[in-house]
């Protein structure tokens, strides 16, 4: 019998397959590989990012479910909570113990309880409404903050990007 | 591309350094002698020999291993850099045996531990892919071997070299071997394992538990050899530097797996202690499906004290990381037990740690039987009548040093520094009673110094009683000494507590009181002495005044 990790991710792959959440399309690289994902997300309504498709990858532990895995998006982003090379900062991919940036409570933080589908939705909705305490990129927090206007043209000018209008 | 090109300018370079030699002296042999003493030439032999060993190390890759996957890629070459830098600072130790066949056994070296750590990647890969061939298994199978043949010749030829030579270099190569073989054992334990698995319908539950162990055991010996190694470097040479590293890993790698094993027995302990089985209607009301795994539940469900349920081989493994429900995140070990939960009004009792307040009175005896898990919330005791009477055995040994190391460290985190704040405070609070003992006696020296005339008789009599319980430490009516109060000693054999008392009083009204040995019993005295109060102080004042 394989795995649990990987009969886990299969299950959960099937379930996204079968019963995919608005907006979001998320499945292994290549088969052969259950740890390597890659999604797409469409930006939420509403907001800024709307319109926008951005792909990113996850990378899942050897350990999962026990561990969370990484995603990180694979176009440009300009974001509060997202790091200059990608990486998406929020509690929901951060085991208890492990607090990067000292402000979350261990409540909203990664368990097994909690899937791929639920960290794309989050994901979602920390596009619409970035936390700005966190620090993963410093400069698009102030700007979201202090200069909205200005945070939105970037926003709508990658969203043009990922289209392939620019 | 880089590598073809690389290699086809060697090769051109090697063909003209050749040409050329044989061109000038027309025969093989000066040939080769001219090569030889020839500085340029012979360093393009070495670039040759180098390109020529990458080849191989391409060709053996793609026989064994195939396309490498990222990850491997980058490991492999991580662990490469590590392995050139460390291999660059052992140079420095033995720069005497600096020559080409020095370098020649460093690069093979490191050419098969390549193939060792790629193999390590893919045994372990085993486990999370999908589909594992028949190709895979005769890889790996030939892989091993040849590499656990390769390692053998090269331990065998090192200590045949010490025996014969002495220390040199070799004791090097003996010991990087060594490692070598520990890897290609731990390697085919985890492949063994996973194979089996694979052909396994079920989840094979104590799988885990056996991986945690074999790492545990070769970590162990991993570390035996790095201490040795170093030994015997520092005896021999001088502190092997390049070797820190690795070793500092391995003992890292130790530590966790030890810790790993620990974590893991004490979720198995906890598991089949405190938490019941879930019942078939408890399974069907959770529709089955273990939040864990996503699979369904059918037998080993376990339910936690927040009525969630999982399987236990899951929730064994979650709870090594951490002590909490999956889906509430209650923290399971801060939980009551469902039994011990009524009527236990939390950790606040003083009563318990009292014990511990007296680390020079005699221990408290080990309870009989299996020690109780102390339970942050154990029931506490009935609160103490009265004085005189002698409290209740606390339920469990409540003395820091009475505990376990895992009982105490099940009580880490919150729970332990409580403990510890609370036994701070009783130690302060026995201090400030020794204080106030040693207050009343220095009183009780300048009263019996004082003239006679200036002390009421009473106040003497108080006194002499402080002095009397004192110098009497068998008694518990000693009221002021908070040594004596709660040892287990005293209490568990309550027949002479009332001695120094009973036996002064009892001279004159022994028809009256008959000889008592309930501690209830001396209370009652206590409170109806009305009469025999005043013999006694009398009694007393005469005692005092014979000694
Ligand atoms: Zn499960
Ligand atoms: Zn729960």
């Amino acid at each position: 019998m394989a795995g649990s990790a990987l009969r886990r991710l299969m299950a959960e792959y099937k379930q996204l397959t079968i019963n995919p959440p608005e907006g979001i399309i998320a499945g292994p690289i290549n088969e052969e590989n259950f740890f390597e994902w890659e999604a797409l997300i469409t930006g939420p309504e509403g907001t800024c990012f709307e319109g926008g498709i951005f792909p990113a990858k996850l990378h899942f532990p050897p350990d999962y479910p026990l561990s969370p895995p990484k995603m990180e998006f694979t176009c440009e982003m300009f974001h509060p909570n997202i790091y200059a090379d990608g990486r998406v900062c929020i509690s929901i991919l951060h085991a208890p113990g492990d607090d990067p940036m000292g402000y979350e409570s261990s409540a909203e933080r990664w368990s097994p309880v909690q899937s791929v589908e639920k960290i794309l939705l989050s994901v979602v909705s920390m596009l619409a409404e970035p936390n700005d305490e966190s620090g993963a990129n410093v400069d698009a927090a102030k700007m979201w903050r202090e200069d909205r206007e200005q945070f939105n043209k970037i926003a709508e000018k990658l969203v043009r990007k990922t289209l392939s209008l620019e | 591309m880089k590598a073809l090109l690389a290699t086809v300018i060697s090769l051109g370079l090697t063909t003209v350094v050749i040409g050329n030699a044989y061109y000038q002296k027309k025969q093989f042999y000066p040939s080769i002698v001219y090569l030889t003493n020839s500085n340029p030439s012979m360093a393009v032999m070495y670039l040759q020999a180098f390109i020529l060993v990458l080849l191989v190390g391409k060709l053996l890759r793609k026989i064994f291993f195939g396309q490498l996957r990222p990850a491997e890629f980058e490991h492999l070459i991580e662990r490469s850099w590590y392995a050139i830098t460390e291999t660059c600072l052992a140079f420095t130790v033995f720069r005497d045996d600096f020559n080409p066949k020095f370098i020649a056994l460093f690069t093979l070296l490191l050419f098969l531990k390549a193939f060792h750590w790629l193999a390590e990647d893919r045994v372990d890969y085993m486990e999370r892919s999908p589909v594992i061939g028949l190709l895979f298994h005769v890889r790996i199978l030939t892989l091993l071997m040849l590499l656990a043949h390769a390692d053998f010749y090269f331990i065998h030829h090192a200590y045949q070299f010490t025996a014969v030579k002495g220390p040199s270099v070799q004791l090097v190569f003996g010991f990087e071997y060594s490692i070598l073989i520990i890897m290609i054992v731990n390697i085919l334990i985890k492949y063994v394992l996973h194979a089996i698995d694979s052909r396994w319908e079920a989840p094979w539950e104590s799988k885990a538990a056996v991986l945690l162990y074999t790492e545990l055991a070769i970590n162990f010996l991993k570390v035996l050899l790095y201490i040795g190694f170093v030994a015997v470097m520092v005896r021999i040479y001088t502190l092997p530097l390049f070797a820190f590293r690795p070793m500092y890993e391995t003992m890292r790698s130790f530590k966790k797996a030890y810790n790993d094993v620990v974590l893991s027995r004490r979720a198995i302990r906890n598991m089949n202690t405190l938490y019941p089985d879930a019942t078939p209607a408890e399974l069907a009301a959770a529709d089955n499906e273990c939040i864990i795994c996503r699979e369904e539940m059918h037998t080993g469900a376990k339910k936690l004290p927040c009525n969630h349920i999982f399987h236990a081989a899951c929730l064994r493994l979650w709870f090594q990381r951490q002590q909490t429900c999956p889906t509430c995140r209650l923290n399971v070990l801060r939980a009551p037990a469902p039994e011990a939960a009524a009527g236990a009004p939390g950790p606040a009792a003083p009563a318990p740690p009292l014990a511990g307040l007296a680390p020079h009175a005699a221990p408290a005896p080990p309870p009989p039987g299996p020690v109780p898990p102390p339970f942050p919330n154990m029931p506490p005791p009935p609160p103490m009548m009265a004085w005189g009477m002698p409290p209740p055995p606390p339920p469990r040994p409540a003395s820091l040093a009475n505990l376990t190391t895992a009982e105490l460290q099940r009580m880490e985190g919150n729970e332990r520094r409580n403990i510890e704040a609370r036994l701070q405070l009783l130690r302060e609070i026995q201090a400030m009673l020794d204080a106030s003992v040693l207050l009343m006696q220095q009183y009780s020296t300048v009263v019996a110094n004082l003239p006679q005339n200036n002390v009421t008789v009473s106040t003497q009599t108080e006194t002499r009683i402080e002095e009397l319980t004192k110098e009497s430490p068998s008694t518990t009516q000693g009221k002021s000494e908070p040594d004596v109060v709660p040892t287990t000693s005293s209490y568990k054999q309550p027949s002479p507590v009332p001695s120094t008392s009973k036996t002064i009083v009892t001279e004159d009204t022994s028809p009256m009181q008959p000889d008592t040995t309930t501690p209830v019993d001396t209370n009652r005295d206590k409170t109806d002495v009305d009469a025999a109060d005043e013999l006694r102080r009398r009694r007393l004042q005469k005692f005092a005044l014979d000694k």
